[in-house]
């Protein structure tokens, strides 16, 4: 095979840049030097998809695999596009089970079969793919998602909302979501060596944080004991502590630990997390996690993670009207929570409201693919591949 | 626990929209008044498919009987029915005609006038399973372009046409329906070939209506093809929300958000002054409960009687007995769902039909009018550009959007194209767009300075001229895509109550902006200009320095932050306010559509609520009203104010008269 054309270089580049309808111009006359090219087929089709222009992707996504049977951004494009589009569910699995064959290890086709078959109404089938999926990456929050919203259908929401619990602990937003609460963000520094910390509470608190946010979890408790061993009223420190207990599912002692926290500061939002995240792990105390993610809501209303919290906190005490109000108001402030969409889904079923939880689930999936970005990946490397 | 028990207290004084009027109210009709079956100004029906069973050859076009169909029309009050020639059936060799087929035909559409309904016939409709326009003999040649066939259908169609033309129960000649016509590759071959139909029906035929069975913005959209110079030579036009321009434009629930107003979109967009017919209405999917149906359903009627459709045809009376195949599987040919089921059991939507044409029936329309619009959403001519410009594909959402954004505000508002003409309006809506023509330019400046008002948002890429003079401001670029969007408001109550914010929400494009003669509204978080006022001549330009319609349509609209939603509508009401075209009726919620139908001594009032929620609204007016009454009947209820509150339940509509 040739290696890429100047004129499939510079639209490749303008569409990486995000300048969608350049990009589609730049395609446009690559496909008047070569018109046989599947790879610039490929590309208008995912710029096509960026713009929620189904019809017309799905038409250069189906011409590239017309001129490549293996072109697999193209079957990726065209599977996202008859998915979001709706209603071509028969196509659809037809399109992930080839993607699924021609590139196994990726973890979307299958997720997204599934999603294809519960549309279709295969349930049985729905769940296997979604299994295969978790097989291929246990982090995949979707297909957890997907599985409780499966378990929802056939058993009701008792035993559908430990997998929504297990699916939110899978994605990361809410881990990020403390870690934003104690005001620590990712700035692209690696977490510095616990020997080299210097002594004082703030620095061995700050390390401690960095490396709880790399999840060593080790050597931030080491930090963690230093500065309680100086000043064992340190709320901060102790809700860190806290956090630390429920990454290693001690909940008994989070919970006592962030009580303690905030025994000595109620104004420590981190504890307030804490302490909700470890009632919710506890089947019984629902009541409690209502009422402190409530406050936790009330305190930070512009964020949508507290919501999504409370609303599943709710959910197990099954006041699925005030679930619903919290998973929109999450909704309000951020549409791409995929989380919250999932949650609402799940709460639209209980009400008999099954289109409707279908449309979230299937904007949950819209979202999900735009922010996992797949397609440059999947794009490189059958463009390598032909060179 | 005990009561006290005092003198008995005086009744709470309760809203006066809940105080019966002891004496008749002005206007309130006679008890012993007969109303009409149906609105004459305004039919629904459906369309009597050929086959009603998947599983039946094309020979069994109209085989069964259809006087229980035609009872079940007649009994949910329709006006209208719609059957569909076979070609293939009346010309089963080249010339010979069957004459019982033909004579069958006739006879329904005598069945159809005996039971008071007026008939469409619509020749060469593709409808997917009876292969209506498909002759054996035509050896694979085109109907729409080979001209042979051409001319054997001109034939067939003096042939129906000879013999129905003196049948009174024929309302119209329907050439085509959207599955034929998308086939056509241009806009020549269509002109043609309707010119043809058109030449063949009128020499014989001079006086019924006929039109093109079309909707000139989804068959644009489907195949590219601009159909509007052909539907011009039309009497009536049709509209008609596909499944893949509701897939494009307002993908999502049925019964909230954009897909409520899609239709009446579509038809403010192809109405030219001509009757519209809303055809194909109703669910085009399986996975829709019977109560979505037919809230679906009731939105489209209403929404047709609101915005001056003069007819609408449901898509099929029966569900179609389909072969076994999943649920949740979208009809790829639209002609599975009816209004009552595969039985011939009513279902809710038919119901809900019945209702509306009882509701209907009580408004006459000969002597209530829908007030006028003044105020249009402009679509940008260059909607119709191929690939690779994207405008084609954008701008259609954009106006959607603007439409929402207008109808939000109680403001009548209508559609209309770049090219036409601006009279009678007062305020020209351009949402988003990437480039207008350079006499369009002109037409502004010269509409605005005789007195109009002219409201542009940014649509991104480099400005023109014109816009300096036209909006007192300098462009000096495109600021590109922001993930975030903020509003400082520098003049209050210029532009409605706009309030300042800082959002998370995407826009596509930023112009920058340096003020010249226009009054800065707000700018955005760096001082650069974000709403500009500029008033040319008597008139005002009003500019916007972001695509808000487009980045609306193209996000998430059913989570568009509140801010940025009431900033948009606020600016919109403001402008058509001080326009002197705003709302005749203000309501507190934005998700109810109003419609006033002005008479001589009353009006009437149509309230339609687009949310799948209840809601309560609060309704006020310049003028003071006496007493307000359901149209449907029922005593006359006081208000003695301007203001009043109603509610409305999920996708509900109160239809009602004010008395002044």
């Amino acid at each position: 095979m040739s290696p890429r054309a100047r004129h499939v270089l510079l639209a490749e580049g303008l569409a990486r840049q995000g300048h969608v309808a350049p990009a589609v111009e730049a395609c446009y006359d690559a496909l008047a030097h070569d018109a046989s090219d599947p790879l610039v087929h490929a590309l208008l089709s995912d710029l096509f998809l960026t713009g929620d222009f189904y019809d017309e992707a799905i038409r250069a996504a189906s011409r590239a695999i017309e001129l490549d049977a293996g072109c697999a951004p193209a079957y990726l494009s065209l599977g996202l596009a008859y998915d979001r589009r709706g209603g071509m569910w028969d196509q659809s699995v037809l399109v992930w089970h080839e993607l699924a064959e021609v590139a196994p290890e990726l973890v979307v086709a299958h997720v997204q079969l599934g999603e294809a078959f519960a549309a279709a109404a295969f349930e049985e089938e729905a769940i296997d793919a979604w299994r295969a999926a978790l097989e291929l990456d246990p982090h995949e929050a979707r297909a957890m998602y997907n599985l409780a919203v499966a378990a929802l259908k056939r058993e009701g929401m008792a035993t559908a909302l430990p997998g929504f619990r297990k699916a939110g602990e899978l994605d990361p937003s809410q881990d990020d979501f403390f870690f934003s609460l104690a005001g620590v963000y990712d700035d692209g520094t690696p977490a510095p060596d616990p020997a080299n910390v210097a002594p004082g509470r703030d620095s061995r608190l700050a390390a401690a944080y960095a490396l709880a946010f790399e999840e060593d979890f080790f050597a931030a408790t080491g930090l963690i004991r230093l500065v309680l061993d100086e000043a064992a009223d340190d709320a901060e420190t102790l809700a860190l502590a806290g956090y630390l207990y429920l990454k290693q599912e001690a909940v008994n002692e989070a919970m006592s630990v962030a009580l303690r926290a905030l025994a000595i500061s109620t104004r420590t939002p981190t504890a307030v997390y804490v302490l909700g995240a470890a009632f919710a792990k506890r089947p019984g105390l629902n009541r409690n996690a209502v009422r402190v993610f409530g406050a936790l809501a009330k305190a930070e209303p512009r964020l949508p993670m507290p919501h999504v919290l409370l609303a599943e906190s709710l959910l197990g005490v099954q006041r699925y009207g005030q679930a619903k109000q919290s998973y929109q108001r999450a909704l309000e402030l951020d549409p791409t929570f995929v989380r919250a969409r999932f949650g609402l889904a799940a709460v639209l079923l209980t009400e008999g409201e099954h289109a409707l939880a279908h449309h979230e689930i299937r904007r949950a999936a819209y979202h999900d693919t735009r922010r996992q970005k797949l397609f440059w990946q999947v794009y490189d490397a059958y463009a390598e591949g032909r060179e | 626990m005990p009561t006290k028990k005092e003198a008995a207290r005086e009744a709470r004084e309760r809203p006066a929209a809940v105080a019966p009027v002891a004496e008749q109210a002005p206007g309130q009709q006679e008890a012993s008044e007969i109303h009409p079956l149906r609105n004459p100004l305004f039919l629904a029906g459906a369309s009597l498919y050929a086959l009603d069973d998947e599983s039946a050859g094309p020979e069994a076009a109209y085989g069964r009987e259809l006087d229980a169909d035609l009872d079940l029309l007649a009994e949910a009050r329709s006006g209208l029915v719609r059957y569909f020639v076979s070609w293939r059936l009346l010309e089963p060799q080249v010339g010979q005609y069957d004459e019982e087929a033909l004579g069958r035909l006739g006879a329904l559409v005598a069945s159809a006038r005996e039971r008071k309904m007026q008939s469409i016939v619509c020749f060469f409709a593709d409808d997917r399973h009876a292969e209506l326009s498909e002759v054996t003999w035509a050896q694979r040649r085109d109907p729409r372009t080979d001209g042979y066939l051409v001319q054997r259908e001109a034939a067939l169609v003096q042939r129906v046409v000879g013999r129905l033309r003196n049948d009174p129960g024929v309302l119209a000649w329907q050439l085509g329906n959207e599955a034929f016509l998308s086939r056509f590759e241009s806009s020549e071959d269509l002109a043609n070939w309707t010119a043809t139909m058109r030449e063949a029906i009128r020499e014989l035929d001079p006086e019924r209506p006929i039109g093109l069975g079309a909707d000139p913005e989804t068959l644009s959209r489907s195949t590219g093809v601009d159909a509007r110079a052909t539907l011009a030579a039309c009497e009536f036009t049709v509209t008609h929300a596909t499944s893949a321009y509701r897939a494009y434009a307002a993908e999502g629930p049925l019964t909230s958000g954009p897909a409520t107003y899609l239709d009446a979109f579509l038809l403010r967009n192809a109405h030219r002054g001509r009757p519209v017919l809303m055809d194909e209405v109703g669910p085009h999917a399986l996975d829709h409960s019977p109560a979505e149906e037919a809230a679906y359903l009731r939105t489209v009627l209403w929404s047709g009687l609101m915005n001056r459709a003069g007819g609408l045809m449901a898509r099929r009376l029966r569900d179609m007995r389909t072969e076994r195949r999943e649920p949740y599987f979208l009809d790829p040919f639209e002609t599975l769902v009816g209004i009552a089921d595969a039985d011939g059991a009513p279902k809710t939507a038919w119901a809900e039909m019945r209702r509306f044409a009882k509701t209907a029936a009580r408004i006459d329309l000969s002597r209530f009018a829908l007030i006028a619009e003044r105020t249009a959403v402009v679509v940008p001519a260059e909607r119709f550009s191929p690939l690779p410009s994207l405008a084609g594909l954008y701008d259609p959402r954009a106006c959607l959007q603007s439409f929402i954004i207008a109808k939000q505000t109680h403001a009548p508002v209508t559609v209309i194209h770049e090219t036409d003409a601006y009279d009678d309006l007062m305020v020209l809506v351009v949402p988003s767009a990437f480039h207008l023509l350079d006499e369009t330019w002109e037409r502004l400046a010269a509409f605005v300075q005789t007195g109009g008002t002219v409201l542009l948002s940014y649509g991104g890429g480099d400005a023109h001229p014109a816009l300096r003079d036209l909006f007192g401001v300098e462009f000096l670029g495109d600021a590109g895509p922001r993930s975030e969007l903020s509003c400082r408001v520098a003049q209050e109550d210029v532009l409605g109550a706009i309030e300042s914010f800082d959002v998370r929400f995407e826009v596509p494009n930023h112009a920058l902006l340096a003020p010249g003669t226009a009054t800065v509204v707000a700018t955005d978080a760096t001082g650069s200009p974000l709403m500009t006022v500029n008033q040319v001549g008597q008139g005002r330009g009003v500019y916007v320095a972001v695509p808000f319609e487009r980045a609306i349509a193209q996000g998430d609209p059913w989570a568009t932050p509140e801010p940025v939603s009431h900033a948009v509508r606020e600016v919109y009401g403001a402008v058509a306010r001080a326009a002197g075209c705003g709302a005749p009726v203000r309501c507190s919620s934005p998700d109810v559509e109003l419609a006033l139908f002005q008479g001589d001594a009353e009006d009437v009032l149509i309230a339609l609520n687009h949310r799948p929620e209840k809601l309560s609204a609060h309704l006020s007016m310049d003028r003071r009203v006496a007493s307000v009454t359901d149209v449907r009947g029922g005593a006359a209820v006081a208000v003695g104010g301007t203001a009043f509150d109603i509610t409305l339940e999920p996708n509900g509509v109160s239809t009602l008269r004010l008395a002044y």
